[in-house]
């Protein structure tokens, strides 16, 4: 009798991905550790967490692009673009001797107003244009990419204010101003999405659409605010790199789709849509910024963190299909 | 008897050159059954869509009530009690039973937080319990996932959805279509508790004894146009199926 409740409930926690990456990413701390002492010290978490915060800023977005049954590959570029803008405006205001406080509140609107825009073109291609989502991201993504280094000549635009770059450093164990920000961010994304109407209709829209429209929901205007909140987040993401560079570099986001969609689908989402929950992007973010500071501290090549963060996503997705036949879910 | 209920008079939709309905009449009245019926391609699934919302047509009037109404979008019609329930397409699986039932019309919690669209969970449970209940559904509980429930209970909660939300016209589209025998006979019993309610009920099928059965008055549909409208009584399966494929006509 005891033997089977035990089982099920074991059952029952290895089919919570939470729960699994949760020890995934005891399991990595542990190992490093093992490796190398340094591993285990505020000084690395707190690195850790400094490198967390703008990946979970962007898979954050990316989640609800990807419950809805879409993809955002424009992110990256949104956070280089927005960070080159507002690096502009900020160094601008810097000339004119506004107080520092207040270019970096203005340099956060601009990033995060870059940041909307972008989202709302992507969301006007797919919606009024008909574009798929993969398609019209991947034209934003190039656009922003180009007009982020032809703005900048390049290089990074710096002469902001030096307060930003001192916001960075953590003052409590490895927790630093803009981490805790972000922290308090994603939080409020998580109770919108899974406690919230917003949430509900992406969810809906993401596992039948047609259902969700005759309902009578207006999918179009959904999507629209899906893509501006995701635009948003990676403006966000940008003044958060520019506040940890001390410049708006149009590199800074280079590759980040990558690793926000890569986050989202270890946290267990699909991308055939409907499904994933704000806690598993959350952790799958936390382990590739762990995988990657964790193989720099042993003193494996950080190229293996491809390699590393492959494998996690096939384990991923395969244990996503197991799930998807048990429970008979279809389409 | 007395004035229709909802009604489309002269009623055409074009596609580009094809025209899929030409010069259609259609009435229900309230506590009725009327049978849609005819082929592949007569029509019946523009008419439908004209009739809920989804599409507008080419020509022709929509009246509700004796009122001129025009939809723009399937919201105007919900709103205004014109339920459709879609063949296969009704619900969204990876959402709970409540989700789906108050789906496009959620609760909200109290104070400043349901101002936000935070949602009562909590009420939307209970009360899609009670509404499939009332409706004669016996449903599993209601914060179960629907991809968890059998295709025969899917259909139940997508009909019971839309029964307890129409206040006027219910609209059904195949809705008995992929159920076993025990199952198709628990659908038409919740189509006759909607016409217990006064509801005016469509029923859109192919299978010919369920129309039979049901009904209270049948349309056929051929090629765009209505050539059969009559008590059900003046039919039977054979002469049903003479008209749906243009063998003979009843006038």
């Amino acid at each position: 009798m005891s033997t089977v409740e035990n089982t099920t409930t074991i059952r029952k926690f290895a089919g919570n991905q939470q729960f699994l990456l949760l020890l995934v990413w005891f399991g990595m701390v542990a190992f490093f550790s093992a490796f190398n002492s340094i591993f285990f010290s505020t000084a690395v978490f707190g690195n850790i967490l400094l490198d967390w915060a703008p990946v979970v800023l962007m898979a954050v977005g990316q989640s609800y692009v990807i419950i809805s049954g879409g993809i955002d590959l424009s992110v990256g570029s949104t956070v280089g673009l927005s960070g080159v803008v507002a690096a502009f405006q900020m160094q601008h205001m810097m000339e004119s001797g506004k107080n520092q406080w207040l270019v970096i509140a203005i340099g956060t609107i601009v990033a995060a107003s870059v940041g909307v825009i972008i989202g709302l073109v992507n969301g006007f291609l797919i919606t009024k244009a008909k574009i798929v989502p993969f398609i019209a991201t991947l034209v934003t993504m190039g656009a922003s990419a180009g007009l982020a280094i032809i703005y900048s000549g390049g290089a990074p635009v710096a002469g902001g204010p030096e307060k930003a770059i001192t916001l960075s450093v953590p003052w409590f164990g490895p927790l630093s101003t803009p981490g805790l920000i972000v922290v308090g961010i994603v939080f409020i994304c998580g109770l919108f999405l899974h406690r919230a109407r917003f949430g509900r209709y992406t969810y809906a829209i993401g596992s039948n659409e047609f259902a969700a429209r005759s309902a009578g929901i207006n999918v179009n205007r959904h999507y629209l605010k899906v893509y501006a909140l995701s635009g948003f987040l990676s403006g966000l993401a940008g003044m958060y790199y520019y506040c940890r560079l001390g410049s708006g570099a149009p590199t800074s986001g280079y590759g980040g789709e990558l690793d926000a969609i890569a986050a989202v689908v270890i946290g267990g989402a699909a991308l055939s849509g409907g499904v994933g929950r704000i806690s598993g992007t959350v952790l799958g973010a936390l382990i590739l910024t762990t995988t990657t500071s964790g193989l720099i501290i042993i003193g494996v090549a950080p190229d293996w963190k491809q390699v590393v963060v492959a494998i996690l996503i096939a384990a991923a997705v395969l244990l996503q299909g197991a799930k998807g036949d048990s429970r008979g879910a279809r389409k | 008897m007395s004035a229709p209920l909802y009604e489309v008079r002269n009623i055409s939709k074009k596609y580009g050159s094809v025209v899929a309905l030409d010069g259609a009449d259609f009435q229900i009245h309230a506590g009725e059954i009327v049978g849609l019926v005819g082929d592949n391609g007569a029509g019946k699934s523009t008419l439908v869509k004209c009739l809920s919302g989804a599409h507008k047509p080419t020509s022709g009037s929509i009246l509700l009530d004796g009122q001129e109404v025009s939809w723009d979008s399937p919201r105007d019609a919900i709103e205004a009690g014109v339920e459709t329930l879609y063949q296969d397409s009704g619900l969204a699986p990876h959402l709970t039973v409540s989700a789906n039932v108050f789906l496009g019309r959620e609760k909200f919690l109290s104070g400043p937080l349901g101002k936000l669209g935070f949602l009562d969970n909590k009420a939307m449970n209970k009360e899609a319990h009670e509404d499939l209940d009332r409706v004669g559904i016996a449903v599993p509980a209601s914060n179960r996932s629907v991809s968890q429930l059998s295709g025969g209970q899917r259909q139940a909660v997508a009909i019971g959805r839309a029964v307890s939300w129409a206040s006027k016209v219910i609209i059904l589209d195949e809705p008995t279509n992929h159920l076993g025998a025990r199952q198709a006979g628990e659908v038409l019993e919740v189509m006759k508790a909607a016409r217990a309610k006064g509801l005016g009920v469509v029923f859109i099928s192919h299978t010919l004894p369920h129309v039979l059965q049901v009904t209270d008055r049948i349309v056929v549909l051929r090629l765009g146009k209505i050539v059969a409208n009559a008590p059900t009584s003046e039919f039977d399966a054979e002469r049903l199926l003479g008209t749906i494929t243009g063998l003979n006509q009843v006038q």
